[in-house]
Protein backbone atom coordinates (compact mmCIF):
# COMPACT_ATOMS: atom_id res chain seq x y z
CA UNK A 1 0.00 0.00 0.00
CA UNK A 2 1.50 3.55 -0.79
CA UNK A 3 2.19 5.99 1.76
CA UNK A 4 -0.58 8.26 2.89
CA UNK A 5 -0.98 10.49 5.82
CA UNK A 6 -3.56 11.84 7.37
CA UNK A 7 -3.85 14.60 9.72
CA UNK A 8 -1.44 15.04 12.75
CA UNK A 9 -1.02 11.44 13.06
CA UNK A 10 2.47 9.47 12.97
CA UNK A 11 2.83 7.62 9.89
CA UNK A 12 3.56 3.62 9.46
CA UNK A 13 6.61 2.88 11.03
CA UNK A 14 7.02 -0.58 9.11
CA UNK A 15 10.88 -0.53 8.09
CA UNK A 16 11.82 2.83 9.10
CA UNK A 17 15.03 2.33 10.78
CA UNK A 18 15.33 3.16 14.88
CA UNK A 19 11.35 2.43 15.07
CA UNK A 20 9.61 -0.61 16.08
CA UNK A 21 6.17 -1.67 14.24
CA UNK A 22 4.15 -3.81 16.57
CA UNK A 23 2.25 -6.42 15.38
CA UNK A 24 0.25 -9.22 16.25
CA UNK A 25 -0.25 -12.79 14.71
CA UNK A 26 -3.21 -15.13 15.37
CA UNK A 27 -3.03 -18.52 14.66
CA UNK A 28 -6.67 -19.96 14.51
CA UNK A 29 -5.29 -23.10 13.78
CA UNK A 30 -4.24 -23.58 16.98
CA UNK A 31 -6.72 -21.38 18.98
CA UNK A 32 -9.25 -23.40 21.14
CA UNK A 33 -11.59 -20.52 22.06
CA UNK A 34 -10.91 -21.13 25.79
CA UNK A 35 -11.21 -17.22 26.48
CA UNK A 36 -8.03 -16.75 28.43
CA UNK A 37 -7.39 -14.08 26.60
CA UNK A 38 -10.35 -11.65 26.62
CA UNK A 39 -10.20 -13.10 30.84
CA UNK A 40 -6.11 -11.82 31.43
CA UNK A 41 -7.13 -8.54 29.98
CA UNK A 42 -10.58 -8.04 31.91
CA UNK A 43 -8.03 -8.76 34.88
CA UNK A 44 -5.31 -6.74 33.26
CA UNK A 45 -7.35 -3.75 33.19
CA UNK A 46 -10.31 -3.92 35.88
CA UNK A 47 -12.65 -3.63 32.78
CA UNK A 48 -16.37 -3.65 33.75
CA UNK A 49 -18.69 -6.02 32.86
CA UNK A 50 -20.06 -5.64 29.36
CA UNK A 51 -17.19 -3.95 27.60
CA UNK A 52 -14.52 -5.73 26.19
CA UNK A 53 -11.09 -4.87 24.86
CA UNK A 54 -10.43 -8.08 23.25
CA UNK A 55 -13.10 -10.53 22.99
CA UNK A 56 -14.55 -14.08 21.32
CA UNK A 57 -16.29 -13.97 18.44
CA UNK A 58 -17.93 -17.27 17.73
CA UNK A 59 -20.08 -19.71 15.77
CA UNK A 60 -21.42 -22.62 16.19
CA UNK A 61 -21.50 -24.19 12.28
CA UNK A 62 -22.85 -27.57 10.92
CA UNK A 63 -25.81 -30.08 12.28
CA UNK A 64 -24.79 -32.83 14.26
CA UNK A 65 -22.64 -35.08 13.82
CA UNK A 66 -20.77 -32.86 11.76
CA UNK A 67 -20.66 -29.73 13.75
CA UNK A 68 -17.70 -27.02 14.30
CA UNK A 69 -17.39 -24.01 16.83
CA UNK A 70 -15.20 -21.65 14.79
CA UNK A 71 -13.66 -19.04 17.24
CA UNK A 72 -11.80 -15.48 16.11
CA UNK A 73 -10.39 -13.45 19.01
CA UNK A 74 -11.16 -9.81 17.88
CA UNK A 75 -9.36 -7.05 19.52
CA UNK A 76 -8.03 -3.42 18.19
CA UNK A 77 -5.96 -4.33 14.72
CA UNK A 78 -3.60 -0.65 15.43
CA UNK A 79 -4.24 0.17 11.74
CA UNK A 80 -1.83 1.72 10.24
CA UNK A 81 -4.31 4.14 8.71
CA UNK A 82 -6.98 4.54 11.61
CA UNK A 83 -9.69 5.85 10.54
CA UNK A 84 -10.77 6.74 14.49
CA UNK A 85 -7.81 8.74 14.83
CA UNK A 86 -8.63 10.69 11.75
CA UNK A 87 -12.13 11.23 13.04
CA UNK A 88 -11.16 12.18 16.41
CA UNK A 89 -11.72 16.10 17.20
CA UNK A 90 -9.84 16.37 20.25
CA UNK A 91 -6.64 14.21 19.10
CA UNK A 92 -7.70 12.23 22.66
CA UNK A 93 -6.81 9.22 19.94
CA UNK A 94 -3.79 8.98 17.99
CA UNK A 95 -0.80 7.11 16.78
CA UNK A 96 2.21 5.96 18.29
CA UNK A 97 5.71 6.15 16.71
CA UNK A 98 5.95 2.62 17.19
CA UNK A 99 2.65 1.55 15.72
CA UNK A 100 0.42 1.65 18.57
CA UNK A 101 -3.19 3.58 18.34
CA UNK A 102 -3.12 4.91 22.02
CA UNK A 103 -6.03 7.30 23.37
CA UNK A 104 -5.53 10.34 25.93
CA UNK A 105 -7.88 9.80 28.88
CA UNK A 106 -7.76 13.50 29.95
CA UNK A 107 -8.34 14.73 26.60
CA UNK A 108 -10.77 12.35 25.26
CA UNK A 109 -15.08 14.13 25.28
CA UNK A 110 -16.69 11.14 25.32
CA UNK A 111 -18.02 12.06 21.91
CA UNK A 112 -17.51 8.29 20.46
CA UNK A 113 -16.61 9.33 16.96
CA UNK A 114 -13.81 7.18 16.77
CA UNK A 115 -16.62 3.99 18.08
CA UNK A 116 -18.72 5.36 14.98
CA UNK A 117 -15.78 5.34 12.56
CA UNK A 118 -14.05 1.82 13.27
CA UNK A 119 -15.11 -0.81 11.69
CA UNK A 120 -13.96 -3.07 13.58
CA UNK A 121 -16.48 -2.58 17.06
CA UNK A 122 -12.76 -2.16 18.96
CA UNK A 123 -13.85 0.96 20.86
CA UNK A 124 -16.54 1.29 24.19
CA UNK A 125 -17.10 3.96 26.25
CA UNK A 126 -16.55 3.13 29.90
CA UNK A 127 -20.01 3.32 31.88
CA UNK A 128 -20.28 6.50 34.01
CA UNK A 129 -20.34 4.64 37.42
CA UNK A 130 -17.52 2.30 38.43
CA UNK A 131 -16.59 0.73 42.16
CA UNK A 132 -12.77 1.89 41.75
CA UNK A 133 -13.71 5.68 41.90
CA UNK A 134 -9.79 6.43 40.65
CA UNK A 135 -10.69 4.51 37.16
CA UNK A 136 -11.52 6.39 34.28
CA UNK A 137 -14.99 6.85 33.58
CA UNK A 138 -17.62 8.14 30.40
CA UNK A 139 -14.34 8.01 27.96
CA UNK A 140 -13.68 5.86 25.13
CA UNK A 141 -11.80 2.90 25.76
CA UNK A 142 -10.11 -0.01 23.66
CA UNK A 143 -6.99 -2.22 23.67
CA UNK A 144 -3.63 -0.10 23.72
CA UNK A 145 -1.74 -3.42 22.84
CA UNK A 146 -0.71 -3.06 26.45
CA UNK A 147 2.30 -0.54 26.10
CA UNK A 148 2.15 -0.45 29.57
CA UNK A 149 3.82 -3.97 29.28
CA UNK A 150 5.25 -4.09 25.81
CA UNK A 151 7.66 -0.99 27.19
CA UNK A 152 9.01 -2.92 29.88
CA UNK A 153 9.69 -6.24 28.10
CA UNK A 154 6.73 -8.16 28.66
CA UNK A 155 4.16 -9.70 26.25
CA UNK A 156 0.63 -8.52 26.24
CA UNK A 157 -1.49 -9.58 28.79
CA UNK A 158 -3.47 -11.89 26.29
CA UNK A 159 -0.80 -13.28 24.34
CA UNK A 160 1.25 -14.16 27.40
CA UNK A 161 -1.63 -15.71 29.05
CA UNK A 162 -2.89 -17.67 25.96
CA UNK A 163 -2.90 -21.34 26.78
CA UNK A 164 -2.50 -22.27 22.97
CA UNK A 165 0.12 -20.40 21.98
CA UNK A 166 -2.50 -19.27 19.61
CA UNK A 167 -0.91 -15.38 19.86
CA UNK A 168 2.31 -14.00 19.19
CA UNK A 169 3.21 -10.38 19.62
CA UNK A 170 6.35 -8.72 17.87
CA UNK A 171 7.87 -6.29 16.06
CA UNK A 172 8.01 -6.28 12.38
CA UNK A 173 10.91 -4.18 11.40
CA UNK A 174 13.03 -7.17 13.44
CA UNK A 175 13.26 -9.32 10.77
CA UNK A 176 14.00 -12.04 13.28
CA UNK A 177 11.32 -11.43 15.16
CA UNK A 178 8.64 -14.77 15.38
CA UNK A 179 5.74 -12.23 13.80
CA UNK A 180 8.07 -10.97 11.17
CA UNK A 181 8.55 -14.55 10.32
CA UNK A 182 4.81 -16.23 10.36
CA UNK A 183 4.32 -13.20 8.62
CA UNK A 184 6.51 -14.85 5.64
CA UNK A 185 6.13 -18.03 5.87
CA UNK A 186 2.27 -18.38 6.47
CA UNK A 187 -0.65 -17.37 4.62
CA UNK A 188 -2.06 -14.43 6.62
CA UNK A 189 -5.39 -12.53 5.99
CA UNK A 190 -6.31 -9.83 8.28
CA UNK A 191 -10.36 -8.00 8.97
CA UNK A 192 -11.88 -6.22 6.69
CA UNK A 193 -8.68 -5.26 4.22
CA UNK A 194 -11.68 -3.12 2.11
CA UNK A 195 -11.32 -0.40 4.56
CA UNK A 196 -8.36 0.60 3.53
CA UNK A 197 -6.74 0.85 7.20
CA UNK A 198 -3.91 -1.71 6.94
CA UNK A 199 -4.40 -3.66 10.35
CA UNK A 200 -2.11 -5.11 12.01
CA UNK A 201 -3.40 -7.91 13.85
CA UNK A 202 -2.88 -10.62 11.40
CA UNK A 203 -5.35 -14.18 11.35
CA UNK A 204 -3.63 -17.60 10.02
CA UNK A 205 -6.63 -19.61 9.31
CA UNK A 206 -8.89 -17.07 8.53
CA UNK A 207 -10.23 -18.51 5.22
CA UNK A 208 -10.19 -22.01 6.86
CA UNK A 209 -13.53 -21.14 8.08
CA UNK A 210 -12.88 -18.28 10.41
CA UNK A 211 -15.90 -15.84 11.29
CA UNK A 212 -15.07 -13.63 8.66
CA UNK A 213 -16.52 -10.09 8.35
CA UNK A 214 -18.97 -9.75 7.18
CA UNK A 215 -20.54 -11.87 5.59
CA UNK A 216 -20.82 -14.51 8.19
CA UNK A 217 -21.81 -11.91 10.93
CA UNK A 218 -24.81 -10.96 8.91
CA UNK A 219 -25.96 -13.98 6.78
CA UNK A 220 -25.23 -16.88 9.86
CA UNK A 221 -26.46 -15.01 13.14
CA UNK A 222 -28.08 -17.45 14.31
CA UNK A 223 -31.77 -17.22 16.31
CA UNK A 224 -30.25 -17.45 19.49
CA UNK A 225 -27.64 -14.92 18.94
CA UNK A 226 -30.75 -12.90 18.19
CA UNK A 227 -32.35 -13.37 20.76
CA UNK A 228 -29.19 -13.41 23.40
CA UNK A 229 -28.67 -9.55 21.69
CA UNK A 230 -32.29 -8.53 22.49
CA UNK A 231 -31.93 -9.19 26.07
CA UNK A 232 -28.57 -7.72 26.30
CA UNK A 233 -30.38 -4.53 24.75
CA UNK A 234 -33.24 -4.83 26.88
CA UNK A 235 -31.23 -5.31 30.20
CA UNK A 236 -28.95 -2.13 29.56
CA UNK A 237 -31.94 0.66 29.10
CA UNK A 238 -30.41 4.28 29.75
CA UNK A 239 -26.77 3.18 29.18
CA UNK A 240 -26.94 4.06 25.32
CA UNK A 241 -29.86 5.65 23.23
CA UNK A 242 -29.89 4.02 20.10
CA UNK A 243 -30.70 0.36 20.51
CA UNK A 244 -33.68 -0.70 18.99
CA UNK A 245 -34.66 -3.80 20.07
CA UNK A 246 -35.77 -5.81 17.38
CA UNK A 247 -39.11 -8.20 16.97
CA UNK A 248 -42.72 -7.20 15.62
CA UNK A 249 -43.99 -5.53 18.59
CA UNK A 250 -40.93 -3.78 18.97
CA UNK A 251 -40.16 -2.55 15.94
CA UNK A 252 -43.93 -1.82 14.37
CA UNK A 253 -45.05 1.74 14.10
CA UNK A 254 -46.66 2.31 18.02
CA UNK A 255 -43.53 -0.19 19.42
CA UNK A 256 -40.99 1.97 17.47
CA UNK A 257 -42.39 4.85 18.77
CA UNK A 258 -42.57 3.43 22.24
CA UNK A 259 -38.77 2.74 21.79
CA UNK A 260 -37.80 6.26 20.85
CA UNK A 261 -39.77 7.93 23.29
CA UNK A 262 -38.25 5.67 25.87
CA UNK A 263 -34.36 6.42 24.67
CA UNK A 264 -35.57 10.25 24.89
CA UNK A 265 -36.95 9.86 28.62
CA UNK A 266 -33.72 7.96 29.27
CA UNK A 267 -31.71 10.77 27.63
CA UNK A 268 -33.51 13.71 29.69
CA UNK A 269 -32.96 11.43 33.23
CA UNK A 270 -29.45 11.74 31.47
CA UNK A 271 -28.97 15.15 31.74
CA UNK A 272 -30.67 15.48 35.48
CA UNK A 273 -27.57 12.90 36.19
CA UNK A 274 -24.79 14.64 34.47
CA UNK A 275 -26.10 17.92 35.86
CA UNK A 276 -25.73 15.47 39.67
CA UNK A 277 -30.07 16.35 40.47
CA UNK A 278 -30.64 12.56 40.45
CA UNK A 279 -28.64 8.98 40.65
CA UNK A 280 -29.49 5.94 38.40
CA UNK A 281 -26.87 4.03 40.24
CA UNK B 1 -26.54 -19.80 25.62
CA UNK B 2 -24.55 -18.18 28.35
CA UNK B 3 -21.66 -18.62 26.61
CA UNK B 4 -22.35 -16.94 23.48
CA UNK B 5 -23.55 -13.67 25.80
CA UNK B 6 -20.20 -14.17 27.10
CA UNK B 7 -18.15 -14.44 24.51
CA UNK B 8 -19.93 -12.48 21.54
CA UNK B 9 -19.50 -8.84 23.07
CA UNK B 10 -22.76 -7.00 21.91
CA UNK B 11 -22.07 -3.38 20.68
CA UNK B 12 -24.29 -0.36 21.49
CA UNK B 13 -25.29 2.00 18.67
CA UNK B 14 -23.23 4.60 20.06
CA UNK B 15 -24.83 7.86 18.14
CA UNK B 16 -29.07 7.66 19.07
CA UNK B 17 -31.82 9.12 19.20
CA UNK B 18 -30.78 12.80 20.49
CA UNK B 19 -28.12 12.52 17.77
CA UNK B 20 -31.00 12.40 15.30
CA UNK B 21 -32.82 14.74 16.60
CA UNK B 22 -29.96 17.18 16.56
CA UNK B 23 -29.94 16.38 12.63
CA UNK B 24 -33.37 16.91 12.40
CA UNK B 25 -33.09 20.48 14.33
CA UNK B 26 -30.08 21.21 12.32
CA UNK B 27 -31.73 20.59 8.91
CA UNK B 28 -34.97 22.13 9.79
CA UNK B 29 -33.40 25.38 10.98
CA UNK B 30 -30.88 25.74 7.87
CA UNK B 31 -34.35 24.97 5.45
CA UNK B 32 -36.35 27.76 7.22
CA UNK B 33 -33.23 30.19 7.03
CA UNK B 34 -32.51 29.57 3.18
CA UNK B 35 -36.45 30.77 3.08
CA UNK B 36 -36.00 33.61 5.34
CA UNK B 37 -32.51 34.57 2.89
CA UNK B 38 -35.07 34.61 -0.36
CA UNK B 39 -36.70 37.58 0.55
CA UNK B 40 -33.59 39.66 1.21
CA UNK B 41 -30.37 38.30 -0.11
CA UNK B 42 -31.58 36.74 -3.33
CA UNK B 43 -34.41 39.49 -3.86
CA UNK B 44 -37.50 37.45 -4.33
CA UNK B 45 -39.68 40.15 -2.81
CA UNK B 46 -43.18 38.30 -2.28
CA UNK B 47 -41.19 35.97 0.44
CA UNK B 48 -39.51 39.54 2.55
CA UNK B 49 -42.52 39.62 5.13
CA UNK B 50 -41.98 35.98 6.37
CA UNK B 51 -37.86 36.63 6.45
CA UNK B 52 -37.65 37.82 9.95
CA UNK B 53 -39.90 35.29 11.37
CA UNK B 54 -38.21 32.64 9.66
CA UNK B 55 -34.76 33.88 10.66
CA UNK B 56 -36.14 33.40 14.15
CA UNK B 57 -37.74 30.66 13.92
CA UNK B 58 -34.00 28.70 12.69
CA UNK B 59 -32.47 30.96 15.40
CA UNK B 60 -34.57 29.23 17.99
CA UNK B 61 -34.55 26.19 16.52
CA UNK B 62 -30.55 25.90 16.57
CA UNK B 63 -30.09 27.01 20.28
CA UNK B 64 -31.84 23.31 21.43
CA UNK B 65 -28.86 22.24 19.24
CA UNK B 66 -26.00 22.43 22.30
CA UNK B 67 -27.97 20.96 24.98
CA UNK B 68 -28.43 17.60 22.81
CA UNK B 69 -25.08 17.92 21.82
CA UNK B 70 -23.22 18.22 25.22
CA UNK B 71 -25.29 16.61 27.36
CA UNK B 72 -24.67 13.61 24.51
CA UNK B 73 -20.71 13.41 25.59
CA UNK B 74 -19.62 11.10 28.18
CA UNK B 75 -17.81 14.27 29.41
CA UNK B 76 -20.14 16.81 29.73
CA UNK B 77 -17.60 19.24 30.98
CA UNK B 78 -15.17 18.49 28.67
CA UNK B 79 -16.93 20.23 26.01
CA UNK B 80 -14.32 22.97 26.26
CA UNK B 81 -12.15 21.01 24.22
CA UNK B 82 -13.98 21.34 21.20
CA UNK B 83 -12.82 25.05 21.06
CA UNK B 84 -9.20 25.52 20.04
CA UNK B 85 -9.02 28.88 21.90
CA UNK B 86 -9.89 27.50 24.96
CA UNK B 87 -7.12 24.41 24.41
CA UNK B 88 -5.00 25.43 21.73
CA UNK B 89 -5.05 22.41 19.63
CA UNK B 90 -7.34 21.38 16.89
CA UNK B 91 -7.69 18.42 14.69
CA UNK B 92 -8.37 19.56 11.37
CA UNK B 93 -9.04 16.26 9.53
CA UNK B 94 -12.02 15.45 12.13
CA UNK B 95 -15.31 16.29 10.92
CA UNK B 96 -16.78 17.27 14.04
CA UNK B 97 -13.90 20.16 14.93
CA UNK B 98 -15.60 22.08 12.00
CA UNK B 99 -18.88 21.17 13.44
CA UNK B 100 -18.31 23.00 16.48
CA UNK B 101 -17.34 26.05 14.75
CA UNK B 102 -20.09 25.90 12.22
CA UNK B 103 -22.49 25.45 15.04
CA UNK B 104 -20.92 27.95 17.52
CA UNK B 105 -21.16 30.53 15.08
CA UNK B 106 -24.16 29.79 12.74
CA UNK B 107 -26.52 30.83 15.13
CA UNK B 108 -24.38 34.33 15.92
CA UNK B 109 -24.61 34.97 11.69
CA UNK B 110 -28.20 34.67 12.21
CA UNK B 111 -28.98 36.92 14.90
CA UNK B 112 -26.74 39.88 12.87
CA UNK B 113 -28.95 39.19 9.73
CA UNK B 114 -32.09 39.31 12.14
CA UNK B 115 -31.19 42.42 13.75
CA UNK B 116 -30.57 43.88 10.16
CA UNK B 117 -33.93 42.72 9.01
CA UNK B 118 -35.21 44.57 12.09
CA UNK B 119 -33.41 47.64 11.42
CA UNK B 120 -34.40 47.42 7.79
CA UNK B 121 -30.63 47.86 6.61
CA UNK B 122 -30.91 46.33 3.18
CA UNK B 123 -27.51 46.06 2.11
CA UNK B 124 -25.93 44.78 5.44
CA UNK B 125 -28.41 42.43 6.00
CA UNK B 126 -27.62 41.10 2.13
CA UNK B 127 -24.24 40.58 2.84
CA UNK B 128 -24.70 39.08 6.42
CA UNK B 129 -27.44 36.97 5.15
CA UNK B 130 -25.30 35.21 2.56
CA UNK B 131 -22.48 35.04 4.93
CA UNK B 132 -25.05 33.01 6.92
CA UNK B 133 -26.97 31.21 4.63
CA UNK B 134 -23.05 29.53 3.72
CA UNK B 135 -22.83 29.05 7.32
CA UNK B 136 -26.65 27.27 7.41
CA UNK B 137 -25.73 25.03 4.41
CA UNK B 138 -22.39 24.14 6.16
CA UNK B 139 -23.33 23.30 9.16
CA UNK B 140 -26.31 20.81 8.03
CA UNK B 141 -23.77 19.22 5.16
CA UNK B 142 -21.30 18.37 8.09
CA UNK B 143 -23.60 16.49 9.61
CA UNK B 144 -23.77 14.22 6.03
CA UNK B 145 -20.70 14.67 6.14
CA UNK B 146 -20.25 13.50 9.27
CA UNK B 147 -21.70 10.43 8.96
CA UNK B 148 -20.25 9.25 5.05
CA UNK B 149 -16.96 9.86 6.70
CA UNK B 150 -17.27 6.38 8.12
CA UNK B 151 -16.59 3.99 5.84
CA UNK B 152 -17.71 0.86 7.70
CA UNK B 153 -21.31 2.57 8.18
CA UNK B 154 -23.91 1.91 5.49
CA UNK B 155 -25.89 3.55 4.28
CA UNK B 156 -24.00 6.57 5.22
CA UNK B 157 -20.44 6.08 3.20
CA UNK B 158 -22.03 7.67 0.22
CA UNK B 159 -21.33 11.00 -1.69
CA UNK B 160 -24.86 11.54 -1.82
CA UNK B 161 -25.34 11.09 2.18
CA UNK B 162 -24.61 14.86 2.77
CA UNK B 163 -26.93 16.09 -0.40
CA UNK B 164 -29.23 13.85 1.10
CA UNK B 165 -29.18 15.27 4.47
CA UNK B 166 -28.83 18.69 2.33
CA UNK B 167 -32.34 17.92 0.42
CA UNK B 168 -33.82 16.55 3.75
CA UNK B 169 -33.02 19.63 5.63
CA UNK B 170 -34.58 21.88 2.98
CA UNK B 171 -37.95 20.45 2.99
CA UNK B 172 -38.87 19.55 6.44
CA UNK B 173 -37.58 22.90 6.74
CA UNK B 174 -40.11 24.65 4.91
CA UNK B 175 -42.86 22.18 6.00
CA UNK B 176 -41.89 23.06 9.75
CA UNK B 177 -42.04 26.68 8.58
CA UNK B 178 -45.21 26.53 6.92
CA UNK B 179 -47.02 24.52 9.85
CA UNK B 180 -45.27 27.17 12.53
CA UNK B 181 -46.48 29.89 10.59
CA UNK B 182 -50.39 29.27 10.43
CA UNK B 183 -49.86 28.34 14.06
CA UNK B 184 -48.87 31.75 14.41
CA UNK B 185 -51.61 33.27 12.55
CA UNK B 186 -54.25 32.20 15.27
CA UNK B 187 -52.34 34.91 17.40
CA UNK B 188 -51.52 38.12 15.55
CA UNK B 189 -53.90 40.67 14.04
CA UNK B 190 -55.62 40.33 10.80
CA UNK B 191 -53.29 42.85 9.04
CA UNK B 192 -50.42 40.24 10.29
CA UNK B 193 -52.09 37.39 8.81
CA UNK B 194 -49.81 35.03 6.46
CA UNK B 195 -50.83 36.02 2.45
CA UNK B 196 -52.46 32.43 1.45
CA UNK B 197 -50.29 32.61 -1.97
CA UNK B 198 -47.70 32.63 -0.09
CA UNK B 199 -48.16 29.37 1.64
CA UNK B 200 -48.89 27.56 -2.07
CA UNK B 201 -45.82 29.33 -3.21
CA UNK B 202 -43.37 27.91 -0.63
CA UNK B 203 -45.69 24.12 -1.73
CA UNK B 204 -44.21 24.92 -5.54
CA UNK B 205 -40.41 24.85 -3.55
CA UNK B 206 -41.02 22.12 -1.45
CA UNK B 207 -42.12 20.29 -4.52
CA UNK B 208 -39.00 20.94 -5.87
CA UNK B 209 -37.08 19.89 -2.90
CA UNK B 210 -39.26 16.98 -2.54
CA UNK B 211 -38.55 15.56 -6.54
CA UNK B 212 -35.00 16.24 -6.06
CA UNK B 213 -34.76 13.93 -2.68
CA UNK B 214 -37.17 11.04 -4.41
CA UNK B 215 -34.43 11.21 -6.89
CA UNK B 216 -31.95 10.77 -4.50
CA UNK B 217 -33.15 8.16 -2.01
CA UNK B 218 -33.81 6.45 -5.10
CA UNK B 219 -30.32 6.40 -6.33
CA UNK B 220 -29.48 5.24 -2.91
CA UNK B 221 -31.42 2.43 -2.93
CA UNK B 222 -30.33 1.25 -6.53
CA UNK B 223 -27.20 1.79 -5.30
CA UNK B 224 -27.59 -0.37 -2.21
CA UNK B 225 -29.58 -3.68 -4.63
CA UNK B 226 -26.02 -4.07 -6.26
CA UNK B 227 -24.07 -3.67 -3.54
CA UNK B 228 -21.40 -4.86 -0.42
CA UNK B 229 -22.98 -7.38 1.61
CA UNK B 230 -22.94 -4.39 4.00
CA UNK B 231 -25.96 -2.57 2.16
CA UNK B 232 -27.97 -5.60 1.61
CA UNK B 233 -27.96 -5.85 5.17
CA UNK B 234 -29.26 -2.36 5.28
CA UNK B 235 -31.77 -3.24 2.70
CA UNK B 236 -32.61 -6.18 5.15
CA UNK B 237 -32.95 -4.09 8.47
CA UNK B 238 -34.81 -1.02 6.32
CA UNK B 239 -37.30 -4.10 5.77
CA UNK B 240 -37.91 -5.41 9.10
CA UNK B 241 -36.42 -3.60 12.28
CA UNK B 242 -36.43 0.03 10.76
CA UNK B 243 -39.68 -0.87 8.60
CA UNK B 244 -41.29 1.91 10.93
CA UNK B 245 -39.47 4.64 10.28
CA UNK B 246 -37.69 4.29 6.87
CA UNK B 247 -40.29 2.52 4.86
CA UNK B 248 -43.65 3.99 6.35
CA UNK B 249 -42.69 7.12 8.06
CA UNK B 250 -40.06 8.46 5.63
CA UNK B 251 -40.59 7.10 2.15
CA UNK B 252 -44.38 6.17 2.73
CA UNK B 253 -46.12 9.33 5.04
CA UNK B 254 -42.84 12.05 4.46
CA UNK B 255 -42.12 11.64 0.83
CA UNK B 256 -44.77 9.70 -1.37
CA UNK B 257 -47.63 10.69 0.30
CA UNK B 258 -47.04 14.68 -0.16
CA UNK B 259 -45.38 13.90 -3.63
CA UNK B 260 -48.95 12.60 -4.36
CA UNK B 261 -50.97 15.91 -2.43
CA UNK B 262 -48.87 18.61 -4.26
CA UNK B 263 -49.05 17.50 -7.86
CA UNK B 264 -52.86 17.00 -7.55
CA UNK B 265 -54.90 20.38 -7.35
CA UNK B 266 -54.75 19.90 -3.42
CA UNK B 267 -51.10 21.11 -4.05
CA UNK B 268 -52.80 24.49 -4.79
CA UNK B 269 -55.14 24.80 -1.64
CA UNK B 270 -53.78 25.76 1.21
CA UNK B 271 -55.18 23.07 3.04
CA UNK B 272 -53.57 20.50 0.97
CA UNK B 273 -49.93 22.08 1.65
CA UNK B 274 -50.40 22.07 5.21
CA UNK B 275 -50.87 18.65 5.40
CA UNK B 276 -47.93 17.92 2.93
CA UNK B 277 -45.80 20.33 4.85
CA UNK B 278 -46.43 18.46 8.36
CA UNK B 279 -45.93 15.20 6.52
CA UNK B 280 -42.21 16.22 5.07
CA UNK B 281 -41.58 17.55 8.13
CA UNK B 282 -42.17 14.35 10.50
CA UNK B 283 -41.04 11.84 7.42
CA UNK B 284 -37.81 13.57 7.46
CA UNK B 285 -37.38 13.28 11.18
CA UNK B 286 -38.06 9.07 10.11
CA UNK B 287 -35.41 9.36 7.97
CA UNK B 288 -32.82 10.66 10.29
CA UNK B 289 -33.82 8.04 12.65
CA UNK B 290 -33.10 5.50 9.57
CA UNK B 291 -29.91 7.02 8.43
CA UNK B 292 -28.06 7.47 12.03
CA UNK B 293 -29.20 4.42 13.77
CA UNK B 294 -28.84 1.78 10.63
CA UNK B 295 -25.47 2.80 10.15
CA UNK B 296 -24.37 1.55 13.40
CA UNK B 297 -27.15 -0.55 14.00
CA UNK B 298 -25.96 -3.30 11.19
CA UNK B 299 -22.24 -3.57 13.15
CA UNK B 300 -23.33 -3.97 16.21
CA UNK B 301 -24.10 -7.53 16.65
CA UNK B 302 -21.00 -8.46 15.99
Amino acid sequence: MSSRSYGLQEPPSLGVAGRKRYAMVVDLRRCTGCGACAMACKVEFDLPLGVWRIWLKEENRGEFPNVRKVVVPTLCNHCDYPICVRNCPTESTYKHADGFVLIRPNRCIGCRACIVACPYNARHLLPAARTDAQKPTSITDKCSFCIHRVSRGLAPACVASCTARAMIFGDLNDPESEVATLLLKENVSVLRPDMGTAPQVYYIGLDHGGVTDPIACYTDRSVALKDDFNAFKRNHNGLSFGDIVEGENETSALGFTRQVAGHLKDFIVDIFEKIGWVSRH
Amino acid sequence: MEREIVSNAFHHVNWGIPIAVYFWLVGSSAGSFVISSLGWVFGIKKFKPISFFASNLAIVQLLIVPALLVFDLGRVMRASHLFPLVTGFWHATASLAWGTALVATYPIGMAIYSYLIYKHNEKWARVFGFIAVIQAISTHWYTGITMALNPSRHPNHTALAALLFLIGAFISGIGLLIVILKIRDYFVKAADKLDPTMIVGLGRLMLLGLCVDIFLVFSEFIHMTYGTEEEFHVLELVSTVFRAPVLELYLGLGLALPLAILVSPYGKRNGGVLLASALIATGIFGMRLGWVLISQFSQTIF
